[in-house]
């Protein structure tokens, strides 16, 4: 095709303002993937610690309500829900603990530790010291490690928990966990010690529960607020997805002016081009070249140049994720939840961003070559 | 001979407001084989001429007729096909891409015409041997000399086997020597080949080695002399004193 061969002889033989118009794109598009490949390993991150802590329901008492009754027939109910995998019932309220001269307001939590562990793997996978099963057994408690730091409480040592209207009773410290933060001032003890505490009969606050699927959880939400109680699911519950999303979406956005700033470039290049190249192009169209020959040069030159660009800023970007990727930097860190700056390059990306620079660039490409296929010859010619 | 160009009372004006009349009225007939030159002074309309005949330019008013197809109103597609198929033309100056190479100059009609590469090449190489520049092939234009470049253009000109080749003061860039080797050149290829000729030249010598010439005065052929032996005579009356 002559057009290729006259728009890939101009692009080899002006190398300087290939390689400009070229690095300009590619940069612009790595810069893109670069970002978006961080946001996409925030997300999963995020989602890891969905998975791990935040139960995927929650069921809370009615409005008015302290507390849920009758609590037994929602855990069958809730278990007859197909995917349900774990249902964890706790009955949640402030206390004050002290030890010593110091004073901490905690978020205690009576719980039943096997249905807990299944949500938030606080037992298996969190303690440092002591175990969590340990709080079945009569007045024990388990803490989360800052607030036993601030205690300055260690396994075997008491508390005294205290809240008005509660009964003010000495707790065993069994077990201390350490979740990085995601847990604060929290501590587990046995329903039956909870109760107890609060001079309650048999009465929760929440049932958490933790599906097989999680987006499962607005539906079975939905299917347990048709029976009458209280249900929200974590994406009701945390705005995070939605935040991550919108600012995915607003920086892409953002990247994308970039990478149209950085194609139309490619048009001012190929305007320079187009007014350099006058007599040749009144040359060409004397040795019979078309308008349509003319034009089509410049939008093939515009077009390889965009898609040119994008492909190595793909490339490049790729390569820069992979490498900032195995320096795996340490952003938080707990015993085992360790958050590690991840890069995670959508494939979709590689393929969606040369199209969308071709399509840029040819679009940039338009006006010079539209400019050039319309050149009377006769005045070409002259210069 | 058969007519391979008729113009019948050719007109163009330039200008919107104050009119240019850059043509006025031409008649002329061109042979097929023929070496015409055309010769007047600046601003007579020769190049104008020129333009109108190898489809560049278009009548304001008037017929040319090519090979016997009325192209005065032809569309800007069928001109450029007919530019390609039919036409050659040298410049005063070169013109050539600078991109490419020699052999990659003579090749460009015939790619624009949609010939294979291999066989354009085969034809551009012939043609570069024919002009002795068989040993530069791969030189591009800025490795040429002004003379050598010029041939380069000469075979670009015949690339496509045109019926017709237009020379716009086709060594009126060029030293004396390198002058008579192009018309020498040319010469030679009209009679090989038949082709057709036609030469705008402000360069005497050259034009009186042709077998037509024309003179060009304000837009009208003033003057017409042919070829007779080794003279020239002329031809209905010549208004010299223009």
């Amino acid at each position: 095709m002559f057009e290729l061969f006259v728009a890939s002889k101009h692009l080899i033989s002006r190398r300087r303002q290939t390689i400009l118009a070229v690095g300009a794109v590619a940069l612009a598009v790595a810069i893109t993937i670069l970002f978006r490949s961080l946001i996409n390993g925030f997300e999963t991150t995020l989602n890891d610690i969905i998975f791990e802590f935040v139960p995927h329901v929650t069921v809370l008492p009615e409005d008015g309500e302290s507390y849920i009754h009758l609590y037994k027939t929602l855990i069958e109910t809730i278990w007859a829900i197909p995917g349900v995998v774990a249902v964890s019932p706790a009955l949640s309220t402030t206390a004050s603990f002290a030890h010593d001269d110091n004073v901490e307001n905690v978020v205690l939590r009576g719980v039943i530790p096997d249905e807990l562990n299944k949500i938030s793997k606080i037992g298996s996978d969190y303690m440092v010291e002591g175990n969590l099963d340990s709080i079945q057994n009569g007045r024990r408690v388990a803490l989360d490690k800052e607030l036993a730091d601030e205690l300055e409480v260690k396994v075997g040592d008491s508390v005294r928990a205290s809240f008005p209207d509660a009964k003010t009773m000495s707790l065993v410290v069994t077990g201390v966990f350490d979740t990085g933060g995601f847990s604060p001032n929290y501590a587990y003890v046995s329903l039956e010690t909870a109760r107890d505490f609060l001079g309650e009969g048999n009465v929760i606050t929440d049932v958490q529960i933790k599906l097989d699927d999680i987006y499962q959880a607005n539906e079975v939400a939905s299917e347990l607020s048709a029976l009458g109680y209280n249900a929200e699911s974590w994406q009701s519950q945390s705005g995070i997805v939605e935040t991550i999303q919108s600012r995915k979406f607003s920086n892409t956005m953002i990247m994308l002016l970039v990478i149209v700033i950085a194609s139309f470039g490619i048009a001012n290049i190929m305007n320079l081009l187009v007014l350099e190249k006058t007599k040749e192009i009144g040359m060409m169209m004397a040795m019979g070249a078309t308008s349509s020959n003319i034009r089509r040069i410049f939008l093939i030159e515009s077009g390889i140049l965009g898609l040119a660009g994008g492909a190595a800023g793909c490339l490049l970007g790729y390569l820069i994720s992979a490498y900032v990727n195995s320096l795996a930097i340490a952003i938080s860190s707990g015993p085992r939840f360790s958050v590690i700056l991840t890069f995670i390059v959508d494939p979709w990306d590689l393929l969606a961003f040369p199209l969308i620079t071709l399509l840029l660039s040819i679009i940039a490409g338009v006006y010079p070559a539209h400019q050039a296929s319309k050149l009377d010859p006769v005045v070409a010619l002259r210069g | 001979m058969s007519k391979i160009i008729e113009i019948k009372k050719l007109r163009k004006v330039y200008g919107d407001g104050v009119e240019l009349v850059a043509l006025d009225d031409v008649d002329l007939t061109i042979e097929e084989g023929e070496v015409l030159s055309i010769v007047g002074p600046s601003g007579s309309g020769k190049s104008t001429l020129l333009n109108m005949i190898g489809l560049l330019d278009t009548p304001s008013n008037g017929e040319i007729w090519l090979k016997g197809q009325n192209i005065s109103k032809a569309s800007s597609k069928e001109r450029a096909r007919l530019r390609n198929k039919e036409l050659g033309f040298i410049f005063q100056y070169h013109h050539l891409l600078p991109e490419f190479s020699a052999v990659e100059n003579v090749m460009m009609p015939l790619l624009i015409a949609g010939v294979e590469k291999k066989e354009a090449r085969h034809r551009a190489i012939t043609l570069l041997e024919e002009v002795g520049l068989g040993d530069q092939l791969n030189n591009k234009p800025n490795q040429l000399s002004g003379g050598q470049n010029q041939r380069v253009a000469v075979a670009r000109a015949l690339a496509g086997h045109p019926s017709i080749v237009i020379g716009d003061e086709p060594t009126g860039n060029l030293d004396s020597k390198s002058s008579d080797m192009i018309y020498e050149l040319l010469r030679k290829l009209n009679r090989e080949m038949n082709q057709t000729f036609i030469l705008v030249t402000h360069d005497m010598d050259m034009a009186e080695k042709t077998d037509r010439i024309l003179r060009l005065v304000d837009g009208k052929i003033v003057c017409e002399m042919l070829r007779d032996g080794d003279k020239f005579v002329t031809r209905d009356l010549c208004k010299l004193d223009k």
